[in-house]
């Protein structure tokens, strides 16, 4: 008998075995499948990609496209899930504040190549580099997520 | 024998347990998604939560969706209180019985 009225030390450690269980599978389910964080980064990618074409009706359409796609992509992955994440917590709040300074890095550089060098391949390449970029960050958003719900952060 | 302090018996049935345990990581689940994690029929998972909504520790919500009934289930603060208090209490009991058993250890340890 342990401390707890009739309830053993072997029944809690089961007890806790069976919370760990049960994050686990939440762990598992919430991780992104493998073409999540590549779609984002063609989205990220593509949007500054745009840029190369210099045409501010192109651009505007772009950014409305990329809106529509990053929310049903977001939206269709919470449905899959069947359960919303409070992400802005912590060290995913970390990961997200990095991402979102690392694209403006790039963005902003390409810009600068392309607008005031005249250097069009600029947006190209960021385009590339902000799609590598937005899966390395999801990544490490899916390392953290998981290590949050087993509860090891 | 007394329970240690945040022990909880209304959270303490396994399901019950679980489903805190999950809706204690997020904002909210829908009640499919606890289901199948639990692996039980509709009619057992709405039991448990019909439980710990009474307690006041779960919160149901409805919404419509493509005419579709959809149920989401979210922890209020009194019922994350109560699953970390719970939690907490377990680990104590197991913690209990562990430095028990390190104890002798420590004592032929200092002798030899």
């Amino acid at each position: 008998m342990g401390l707890g009225d009739g309830v053993g030390p072997g029944e809690a450690a089961a007890a806790l075995a069976a919370v760990g269980e049960s994050r686990s599978w939440l762990a598992d389910r919430a991780t992104a499948p493998w073409w999540y964080h590549p779609m984002f980064g063609a989205f990220n990618g593509g949007l500054i990609a745009v840029g190369a074409a210099r045409s501010a009706v192109l651009f505007s359409w772009s950014v409305v496209g990329y809106t529509f796609a990053c929310g049903a992509l977001m939206w269709w992955n919470q449905q899959r899930v069947g359960v919303r994440i409070q992400h802005h917590r912590g060290w995913e709040n970390v990961v997200f504040i990095g991402q979102v300074l690392a694209l403006a890095v790039v963005a902003g550089l390409a810009c600068w190549l392309g607008v005031a060098q005249g250097l069009r391949v600029a947006f190209l390449a960021a385009g590339a580099l902000a799609l590598l970029l937005t899966v390395a960050f999801g990544k490490l958003t899916d390392v953290v997520l998981r290590a949050r719900l087993q509860g090891r952060l | 024998m007394t329970a240690p302090p945040g022990f909880n018996d209304l959270v303490h049935a396994p399901n019950r347990l679980q489903i805190c345990a999950l809706l204690a990581v997020v904002g909210s689940a829908e009640f499919s998604t606890v289901r199948d994690a639990l692996g039980v029929a509709d009619s057992v998972l709405s039991k448990h939560v019909a439980v710990l909504h009474d307690a006041g520790y779960v919160e149901v919500h409805k919404s419509t969706c493509a005419s579709r009934v959809r149920t989401s289930l979210s922890l209020t603060g009194a019922g994350t209180a109560a699953y970390e208090g719970h939690v907490a209490a377990l680990r104590a009991i197991t913690e209990s019985v562990s430095l028990a058993d390190r104890g002798p250890v420590r004592r032929r340890a200092a002798v030899t």
